[in-house]
């Protein structure tokens, strides 16, 4: 059951955010549903506008671009896992759409949906984290780029103001190809929320690491980037277990599990530890593959 | 990318196309189907069971979407109904204000629990009101229903109910909750029901003992979770004759608690159970049935309740928690010398199947092992918490729980295999169960042996 | 109040709806296909799964107007009492549900994923079927059902012409 609300779908971006200027803060957008629809049938004062983005094509397609990969906000889950140009540039990011609940969820939730959510265990976001994503916004007043740790305030808060959209998602072009991976940790396999998220990307020069990214989920108020363990790698050798290993425990002190039904902190600090460690082996791996 | 299109996939196309839309099916059977197997086996013939594949003959509706469950049906002028729910684990109640909620759209008739002919019942004790007067003693309890034209009106017209309640100290963990000093939930003591098994001489067994082994094991409380969630439809015939569609799975039972709480005999009362959606034991009491009647009595039109989801966990009944502590003496040799276990089942808000649950944990709680010397005690406390009721097994699979998990723990700390220690203590044809009960027809060591060479629990086995 | 109109087990359907309407509500109490559930009401059991333009979606969590003007196909749409699909023959065959609350729901994931891929591996299966909850726990005969299905019709595709 959800409570009454007032539907409207705009046709073209311009109009989209002139309608949230009108009605912020009493508008919400409505991209895949899968968790507006929950919030709508949770929540008692729930918004009394609701706009539907599918109208708008701005919003839409995986494209190249000069200044890198741009990924449409309303680009679902299920797109991405087939589209040709994320399977060859950031195939990892296919990775993480395939773990996003079950197929249903996946073809209706979007990939700019699962970014506003900022829950601290969204599963798009290490992969994004680890590629240095960068995320527009628009407003009626016009549009701004920031980089995606900026985006994720707290949990369940992004640097969003009331009338602004996210339209897209951009990889920079030097992150296009760069090897990169990530896991999962959930109570179970299919349609599970996360326990601990992982994504690291690597740059290999010489047989050595060049620059490291670590991202982790589902740890601390909002997705971030375990900075410091990424320092322990970069410069190392890539076949330096000890390294990996090291990183592995300073990624743990960079995050502030906590304690829930689903898992407890110590668990969780033993999950951070063997996905770091095992997401940096398989960026690497790929280095030596490829 | 082109979608390949394949002939297999043109043809299902087609036979798609060609299928007779769903709206027109035949409301018979057709001749051309197979008939379901009789029932009725033939005299002095054996007939092939066990190892045989059967088709269920409730499989085709099932698949093809057409099985009627409750909420599949509807009558004309059908109203919905929607219950306010506590806003607290434990309050007094100081008053209920139902004025503004004739004004909301939609809304034909509403009820309060000192409308209920006789506000209670229950399985074992009627403690549970239909809907609550006074008092609420957990998130579940319903205070005011209200049927509307659609559901969606009767959902937000529950907005304009105003409730006013003055918060009591609340009860959440049964050992907290047998403390003399614990906020009384009910007019009578938190222990409402307990049960007490004694063989032999338990504490000469443990004097006799030369190891003891001692621990304390809990279970959570588990809601059933049935995909379909509860409900019920009621209509009034034109003779005074009430009918009620439900997914009660105790008809007989749940016919007479609703002729206890509407004042009215029995053999006025048609209840319906309709195809379930799952049960699991969570569908064997009436919920809303007296509400549903009441409403459609005073509306005058047919009336349907389906709990939402988050209903079926807070107003549903669920699977008692247990704190279970085990003492076990045995002989060096392994042997079991004597056992005793103190069982607090939580029983939340109310009774509901408690007593029964409470009774078959502790008959079962020595697990199935020969022991000279028994004691178990079982009582079930009431705590605020959703109300715990039957649930399959209805108590035994947590101490058997229990009880395994010492088992393996004192084979370990013996070294003992524990296929071993349960050949070794396990009953047997003839032997003699807590209670008293001589037993027969034992298979319980064949089937660990079987259990074993399948699971390929020893070396060598196939 | 919205129109909406859509094409519903290829008829061309009709309804007025509040914009807080959902599909699923759409679907069984508009045009009288009761055969998607209700079970969870937020998008976890999958029993109120139907295809709208041939991917499987949840309708409980999709509002009757964003399918105005695409194709929907619920269970109802697959087979009759006299006619079934083969999916659902061979659920049939395997008596795979015991309820069968989560039937319909689950006979669309199972077309959803044959429609794309004729011949999935096991784990293919158990992924496609994830979002998909059986509380009767029948889940293995509803693999071997669907696993069945792809081996015929492997050994068709073999058998000479």
């Amino acid at each position: 059951m959800v409570r009454s609300f007032e539907y409207v779908v705009p046709g073209s971006l311009d109009e989209a955010l002139e309608t949230m200027k009108e009605h912020a803060p009493h508008l919400k957008p409505l991209a895949g549903g899968t968790d507006l629809l929950v919030e709508l049938k949770n929540n008692l004062n729930g918004p009394q506008v609701v706009m539907d983005l599918s109208g708008l094509p701005e919003l839409r397609g995986v494209e190249e671009t000069s200044a890198g990969l741009r990924i449409g906000a309303m680009v679902t889950h299920t797109e991405i896992e087939k589209d040709p140009l994320i399977a060859e540039h950031v195939p990892a990011m296919m990775a993480a759409a395939a773990t996003i609940g079950g197929v249903q969820t996946r073809n209706m939730g979007t990939i700019g949906g699962n970014l506003v959510t900022a829950v601290p265990s969204l599963d798009s976001g290490p992969v994004l984290l680890a590629l240095d994503a960068q995320v527009t916004v628009a407003a009626a007043g016009g549009k701004r780029q920031l980089p995606l740790t900026e985006f994720f305030v707290g949990p369940r808060q992004t640097a969003l103001a009331p009338d602004e959209l996210l339209v897209d998602i951009l990889i920079p072009t030097v992150m296009l190809g760069r090897r990169a991976s990530f896991r999962k940790f959930g109570l179970r396999k299919g349609q599970a929320l996360a326990l601990v998220n992982a994504a690291a990307s690597v740059a290999v020069e010489g047989g050595r690491i060049a620059e490291a990214r670590i991202a982790l989920g589902a740890v601390s108020p909002t997705v971030i980037r375990a900075m410091s363990a990424e320092r322990v790698v970069t410069g190392k050798q890539i076949n330096d277990a000890d390294a990996l290993r090291e990183a592995a425990e300073v990624a743990v002190t960079e995050a502030q599990p906590i304690d829930d039904f689903r898992a407890s902190a110590a668990y969780r600090r033993e999950l951070i530890a063997v996905g770091t460690f095992r997401v940096l082996e398989e960026a690497l791996a790929q280095t030596t593959a490829a | 990318m082109p979608r390949k299109v394949t002939e297999e996939k043109q043809a299902e196309a087609q036979q798609l196309l060609e299928a007779p839309p769903a709206t027109h099916l035949p409301a018979v059977a057709p001749d051309s189907l197979p008939k379901a197997p009789a029932l009725t086996p033939e005299v002095n013939k054996q007939t092939p069971a066990v190892g045989q594949r059967v088709t269920r003959p409730d499989i085709r509706t099932h698949i093809t979407g057409t099985t009627r469950y409750i909420d599949d049906l509807s009558f004309p002028g059908m109203l919905h109904v929607k219950i306010l729910r506590s806003a607290h684990a434990h309050a007094r109640i100081l008053s209920i204000n139902v004025d503004a909620l004739h004004k909301m759209p939609g809304v034909v008739a509403t009820l309060t629990g000192e409308e209920v002919p006789v506000n209670s019942f229950g399985s074992t004790y009627q403690d549970q009101p239909v809907l609550a007067v006074d008092r609420v003693r957990h998130r579940g309890d319903g205070i005011v229903a209200v049927a509307a034209e659609t559901e969606q009106q009767a959902l937000e017209a529950l907005d304009a109910v105003k409730v006013d309640y003055e918060p009591l100290p609340a009860v959440f963990d049964p050992l907290e909750a047998m403390d003399p000093d614990a906020p009384k939930i009910h007019r009578i003591d938190n222990v409402y029901a307990s049960k007490v098994i004694m063989r032999g001489d338990v504490d000469r067994g443990f004097e006799e003992s030369d190891q003891i082994f001692e621990r304390r094991y809990t279970t959570p409380m588990i809601e059933h979770v049935p995909l379909e969630p509860f409900a019920a439809i009621a209509l009034w015939e034109p003779d005074g004759q009430l009918h009620v569609y439900s997914t009660n799975g105790r008809i007989t039972l749940g016919r007479a608690d609703l002729a206890r709480t509407l004042s009215l005999p029995m053999n006025r009362i048609r209840l319906t159970a309709t195809i379930i959606g799952g049960n699991f034991g969570g569908k064997n009491e009436i919920r809303t049935e007296p509400i549903v009647a009441l409403l459609a009595k005073k509306s005058g039109r047919p009336v349907k309740a389906v709990y939402t989801r988050q209903e079926e966990f807070i107003a549903s009944t669920t699977r008692h928690p247990l704190v279970m502590d085990y003492k076990t003496g045995i002989a060096n040799d392994g042997r079991l010398l004597a056992r005793s276990v103190k069982l607090v089942l939580d029983g939340g808000a109310y009774a509901s199947w408690s007593e029964t649950t409470v009774g078959k944990a502790a008959i079962l709680a020595a697990g199935p092992y020969r022991i000279p010397n028994v004691r178990v005690e079982g009582r079930a406390v009431y705590t605020n918490k959703t109300v715990t009721g039957a649930m399959r097994g209805f108590g035994a699979p947590q101490v058997a729980f229990a009880y395994e998990s010492q088992m393996d723990e004192i084979a370990y700390s013996l070294g003992i295999d524990p296929l071993e220690i349960r050949l070794l203590n396990g009953f047997e044809e003839g032997s003699i169960s807590p209670t008293g009960q001589v037993l027969q027809a034992v298979a319980l060591k064949e089937t660990l042996l079987m259990a074993a060479k399948r699971s390929r629990w020893r070396e060598g086995d196939l | 109040m919205h129109q909406v109109e859509a094409t519903v087990n290829g008829a061309t359907r009709r309804a007025e709806v509040s914009p807080e309407t959902t599909l699923l509500s759409t679907l069984r109490d508009s045009w009288g296909l009761t055969g998607s559930k209700l079970g969870c009401d937020v998008g976890d059991c999958g029993a109120c799964t139907v295809l709208v333009d041939g991917l499987s979606v949840n309708s409980c969590l999709l509002l009757a107007v964003q399918v105005n003007g695409r194709e929907v196909v619920t269970i109802e749409g697959l087979g009759g009492f006299e006619y079934l699909h083969r999916l659902q023959t061979a659920f049939e065959r395997l008596s795979s549900f015991q309820c069968g609350f989560c039937a319909p729901g689950m006979i669309i994931s199972a077309k959803a994923l044959l429609d794309e891929n004729p011949a999935p591996t096991e784990p293919e299966i158990r992924e496609a079927l994830a979002g998909n909850l059986c509380r009767c726990t029948g889940y293995t005969k509803v693999i071997d059902a669907i696993t069945e299905i792809c081996r015929d019709r492997a050994v068709a595709v073999e058998a000479p012409a």
